[in-house]
C-alpha cells in the first residue's frame, strides 16, 4: 500500500474512515469537505483544549513560584534572625552581644578608665589581667563582627555616660582596618542609633536578604532553638564584659580541630588573589574610614591617645602570607602612615606571635587566640603602648 | 544584568514582556521597544560599549542590502569582506591584541630582546564573540543568496540585540529568524508562555541549583593543583566538566525559555553531550550553534571532509584551532582547541580504518574521558596548572592522602558527581521533556524556581560571558 497522502492522514486523524483506494471522484470530494469542516472543528477544539490544559500549568507554575517565595519572606521576616526588620519576637541567629555589651555598659557605677574595643578576637582580653598590668579597671566592650561603627559607638555611649572622665583605649584591629558597615545588630539598638549616620530601615536590600536560603536555614536554627527548645544562650559574660569561664567551649571560633582549621585558612591564604593595587584602592575609599576618622577625632579632641594592635595570625598563615609577598599588609601599613599625620594613635603590631611570646597551640582556631595567649599579647601591648595605658 | 539576578527576574523581564505584548498591534513599535530594551541590557554592564554593537550591526545591515542589490560579483566580494573585516576586526582588537602583543613580546623576552611592544590591557565587550559570529552569518548568507536581506531595519537590529542571546549565545542565525521577525506572534498562548516558563525554570535550576553548588568544590581542587592525587585530579576534572555543561546548558536554556516568551524559537543548543558515542557525536551535541556554525562557515569551505584523508584532517585540526581561539586570547584554549582537532581527526581516521570499537558504551566513557580530560586545559588558568591536573589524572603525584582526600573531596561533593554522572547518563535533556498540562507539574516547576531563585543572594556570572 502506498503511504498516505496529507488529507487522507488528516481524515484518518479526525476519526473519518481511511479513504479507499479507488473511490468515485464525487464521492472524494464530498469525503474530503465534510472531513475538512470535520478536521477544523477538531483542531480548533483540540487547539482550545491544549491552550486550556497549559493555562493550568501555568497558573500551577505561578502559583506556587510566588506562593514559596511569599511565605519564605513573611517567615524571615516574622523569625527576623538578622535582626534586620527589627521583629523581635524570638532573639536572632546573630549573637547579640552589642545589646548586652551596652547593657552592662549602662550598669557600670564608675566609667572604665580603659575600654577594649574590636571584633571577636578581642573578646578573649580580660579587664581583670589588665587591671594586674596597668592598675586601670577596664571594660571588654569588643563584640563579634566589631569594626569602626561598633567601636565608635561604644566610645561615644562611654564618653556621654560618664562624661567626666578621660579614657584609655585598646582597639584591637586586622589588617584592612576598618569598615563602615554597620551591622543590624547595632542599628536596631536605640541607644547606638543616635550615633550612626542615617542607618536605613527595612529595604529591597532587606527583602533580598531574607528570601535568601541562608536566611531560611538561619531562622529555622531560631526556630529549633528557641521555639521547640530553651531559647538559653550559652554565651554569658561578667559586668565588665568579659566572657566567663564556661562560655568559652561555647565560642563559634572554638574550632574542634586546630590543625584542620589551619589547614583551611592557609589553603584560603593560598587562594588569596587581591593584589596590592587592589587593597591600595579599597583603603583609598573615603567611605571605609568614615566612623573611624570620628572616632579619632573625637577621641584626640578629648586628649586621648588610642593603642590599636593588628592582630596576631596563626604562623603558618603569616609565612604562606608573607611568602605572597602580603600585600594587604603592606597596604594596611602605608594607610597608617596616612593616617599618622592627621591622627594621634599608638600602633602595637602583633601579627607575628614571636614577637609577644605566643605560641601555636594556644589557638581556638586559626584566627583567634585562646585566653593564654591573650594574656602574653596583653602583657607585649601594655609595654609597647608608650605608657598610653598606664 | 544576569539572567540568575533579581533586577532582571522582577524588573526588567516584567517590564519587557508587559511593553512586549502591549504594543502587539503595532509591529515597528514593538520591534523598536525590543531592540531599545536589548540596548539597554547590554548598557546594563557598561555602556560605553553600546556604540560597539551598534556599530558592527549597522555596517551589516548595509553590507547585506549592498551585497543583495549588487549582480557585479567582485563587488559582491568586496561588500563581504569589509562586513567580515569589520566584525574580525572588532574581534581582533578586543579579544586578540592583548594576547598577539603579550604573546610577542613573550617570544622577544625567550629570545633576549626583551619586551618591544606595549602591554595592552583592553577590557573585552561582554558578549562581543557572539553578536558577531551572529552578524557574520547573515552577511555570508546573504551573499551565498541563502536568505533575503530584510529591508527593515528594525527587524535586523532586533536579530542582533535581541537580548536572550546577545550575551552567550545560542548562535541564533537571521535563517532562523527571518520568518518569525516578519510576522511576530500577535498573542502569548499559554502553551507558549508554559514552554518558555518550563525552560526558563530548568535552566535556573541547572546553573543555580547544580553548577553554582558544583563551583566552590572544583575552585578548591584547582586552587590546589599542585598537591591533586589520582582520585582528587580526576574529582577536578570530571566536576568542572558537569559544571561547565549545566551552566551553560542551563544558559541555553533560559535563553530558549525567554524567547519562547516573546514568541520566538530559538534552535537547540545541547542534546545531552555526555551521551555522545565519539567525539564527532559530541560536537554535534554540545553547544551546537557554534559548532554547525563553524562546520558551516569554516570547516566546509575549507573543503570538509570531501576530499583526500591528509586534507580532511588539516581542516578539522585548522577549524578547531579557530574554534579555540574563539573562545578566549590564551594558549590554554588553542591548545584545548587543538586537542580536540586531533581528537576528531584521530577519530575519522580510526573511523575509515574501522579500529573504532564496537561497544557503544565503550566508546561513550572513552569520549567521555576525552571530553573531560580536555576540559581540564580549558579550566586552567595556564598550561602549568592543566599540566598539574593532568599528571596527577594519570596517577603521576600518586594517590590522594587521606586527610587530603578529605578536604579536597568531601563526601557531598563525590555524592553530587556519582548523582550527576548517572543524571546526564540516564536523564532526557530539557528539550525532550514534554510540558505536560498538569496543575502538579506547573507547581513542582514553580517551587523549584522558587528555590533556585532564593539562592541568588550573590550571583555567580556564567563561565561563557568571559568569552
Amino acid at each position: 500500500m502506498p503511504p498516505a497522502t496529507g488529507s487522507q492522514r488528516t481524515i484518518r486523524a479526525a476519526g473519518g474512515r481511511a479513504v479507499g483506494s479507488a473511490p468515485p471522484t464525487a464521492q472524494l470530494l464530498t469525503a474530503d469537505a465534510a472531513a475538512t469542516s470535520s478536521v477544523v472543528t477538531h483542531t480548533a477544539e483540540l487547539a482550545s483544549k491544549r491552550e486550556g490544559s497549559q493555562r493550568r500549568f501555568l497558573v500551577g507554575f505561578l502559583g506556587s513560584f510566588f506562593a514559596a517565595l511569599a511565605s519564605v519572606l513573611a517567615f524571615n521576616v516574622v523569625v527576623d534572625p538578622f535582626a534586620l526588620a527589627g521583629t523581635g519576637i524570638v532573639p536572632t541567629a546573630v549573637e547579640s552581644d552589642r545589646s548586652i555589651k551596652l547593657d552592662l555598659l549602662q550598669n557600670l557605677k564608675r566609667g572604665p578608665p580603659i575600654l577594649i574595643l574590636g571584633d571577636s578576637r578581642g573578646r578573649q582580653a580580660e579587664p581583670s589581667f589588665l587591671q594586674r598590668l596597668t592598675g586601670h579597671g577596664a571594660f571588654n566592650a569588643a563584640v563579634t563582627g566589631g569594626s569602626a561603627p561598633d567601636a565608635y559607638v561604644f566610645v561615644r555611649f562611654a564618653a556621654d555616660r560618664f562624661p567626666r572622665q578621660k579614657r584609655r583605649y585598646i582597639w584591637f584591629s586586622g589588617i584592612g582596618l576598618a569598615s563602615s558597615v554597620v551591622l543590624p545588630q547595632l542599628a536596631q539598638d536605640p541607644r547606638a542609633h543616635r550615633y550612626l549616620l542615617g542607618v536605613p530601615g527595612f529595604g529591597l536590600g532587606d527583602v533580598k536578604t531574607y528570601l535568601s536560603t541562608a536566611a531560611t536555614k538561619a531562622s529555622w536554627r531560631v526556630l529549633e532553638k528557641c521555639v521547640f527548645g530553651s531559647c538559653r544562650s550559652y554565651i554569658n559574660y561578667h559586668p565588665d564584659g568579659s566572657l566567663t569561664h564556661q562560655s568559652l567551649r561555647y565560642l563559634p571560633e572554638d574550632a574542634k580541630w586546630l590543625r584542620k582549621a589551619v589547614a583551611k585558612e592557609v589553603a584560603a591564604a593560598r587562594a588569596g588573589h587581591k593584589t596590592l593595587r587592589q587593597w591600595r584602592q579599597d583603603l583609598a575609599d573615603p567611605r571605609r574610614f568614615v566612623y573611624w576618622e570620628r572616632m579619632l577625632a573625637f577621641m584626640n579632641r578629648r586628649g586621648e591617645v588610642p593603642v590599636i594592635v593588628l592582630n596576631p595570625i596563626y604562623p603558618s598563615v603569616l609565612a604562606t602570607l608573607n611568602r605572597r609577598g602580603f600585600p594587604g599588609r603592606r597596604a594596611t601599613l602605608e594607610k597608617i602612615a596616612q593616617l599618622h599625620r592627621r591622627f594621634r594613635f599608638i600602633l602595637v603590631d602583633c601579627e607575628d606571635i614571636r614577637k609577644w611570646g605566643g605560641t601555636a597551640y594556644d589557638w581556638s582556631n586559626a584566627t583567634h587566640v585562646n585566653r593564654a595567649n591573650m594574656r602574653r599579647e596583653l602583657r607585649y601591648i601594655v609595654a609597647h603602648s608608650r605608657g598610653a595605658l598606664r | 544584568m544576569l539572567f540568575n539576578s533579581y533586577v532582571f527576574l522582577f524588573g526588567f523581564l516584567p517590564a519587557v514582556l508587559a511593553g512586549w505584548w502591549g504594543l502587539s498591534r503595532w509591529k515597528p513599535l514593538r520591534l523598536a521597544f525590543l531592540t531599545g530594551a536589548s540596548w539597554f541590557f547590554y548598557a546594563w554592564w557598561d555602556w560605553r560599549y553600546l556604540p560597539v554593537l551598534i556599530g558592527a550591526t549597522s555596517v551589516d545591515y548595509v553590507a547585506g542590502l549592498w551585497i543583495a542589490r549588487s549582480e557585479n560579483e567582485n563587488r559582491r566580494r568586496l561588500l563581504l569582506a569589509a562586513s567580515l573585516t569589520t566584525n574580525v576586526g572588532i574581534l581582533a582588537y578586543f579579544k586578540f591584541a592583548g594576547f598577539f602583543f603579550g604573546s610577542l613580546n613573550g617570544i622577544g623576552s625567550a629570545l633576549g630582546l626583551g619586551a618591544a611592544l606595549p602591554s595592552l590591557h583592553i577590557v573585552l565587550p561582554i558578549g562581543i564573540s557572539f553578536y558577531t559570529f551572529n552578524s557574520m552569518s547573515y552577511t555570508i548568507d546573504v551573499f551565498r543568496r541563502r536568505v533575503e536581506p530584510t529591508h527593515n531595519l528594525l527587524e535586523y537590529t532586533t536579530f542582533v540585540a535581541l537580548f536572550p542571546h546577545l550575551i552567550a549565545g545560542p548562535i541564533v542565525r537571521f535563517t532562523d529568524l527571518a520568518a518569525q521577525l516578519k510576522h511576530l506572534t500577535p498573542r502569548l498562548t499559554s502553551e507558549t508562555a508554559a514552554r518558555g516558563a518550563f525552560f526558563l525554570s530548568c535552566g535556573l535550576v541547572k546553573k543555580l541549583l547544580i553548577a553554582d553548588q558544583l563551583n566552590p568544590y572544583v575552585a578548591r581542587l584547582y586552587t590546589a593543583h599542585a598537591h591533586l592525587g589520582l582520585l582528587s585530579g580526576w574529582a577536578a576534572a570530571v566536576g568542572y566538566s558537569l559544571q561547565l555543561y549545566f551552566d551553560f546548558s542551563g544558559y541555553s536554556d533560559m535563553a530558549i525559555g525567554l524567547a519562547w516568551l516573546l514568541g520566538f524559537r530559538f534552535p537547540q543548543n545541547f542534546n545531552s553531550p555526555f551521551k555522545a558515542v565519539n567525539i564527532s557525536d559530541f560536537w554535534r551535541r554540545w553547544h551546537m550553534t557554534l559548532s554547525s556554525w563553524f562546520r558551516d562557515y569554516l570547516f566546509i569551505p575549507l573543503g570538509g571532509s570531501q576530499r583526500r584523508a591528509k586534507r580532511t584532517v588539516l581542516n578539522l585540526v585548522v577549524t578547531m584551532f579557530l574554534a579555540g581561539l574563539w573562545h578566549g586570547a590564551a594558549w590554554t584554549f588553542v591548545i584545548w582547541g587543538l586537542v580536540h582537532g586531533l581528537f576528531l581527526a584521530s577519530h575519522a581516521v580510526l573511523r575509515k580504518a574501522g579500529w573504532t570499537p564496537a561497544s557503544t558504551t565503550l566508546n561513550r566513557a572513552l569520549t567521555f574521558l576525552f571530553v573531560c580530560a580536555a576540559f581540564v586545559i580549558f579550566r586552567s588558568p595556564s598550561l602549568g596548572v592543566a599540566g598539574d591536573v593532568l599528571s596527577s589524572m594519570l596517577g603521576l603525584h600518586g594517590l590522594d592522602a587521606r586527610p587530603q582526600l578529605a578536604a579536597l573531596l568531601p563526601a557531598k561533593f563525590a555524592l553530587l558527581i556519582a548523582g550527576l554522572l548517572l543524571f546526564v547518563n540516564l536523564a532526557p535533556n530539557t528539550w525532550q521533556i514534554r510540558v505536560r498540562p498538569r496543575v502538579w507539574q506547573g507547581m513542582a516547576t514553580g517551587a523549584a524556581t522558587a528555590i533556585a531563585v532564593m539562592t541568588i543572594s550573590q550571583p555567580h556570572p556564567f563561565l561563557y560571558f568571559q568569552f
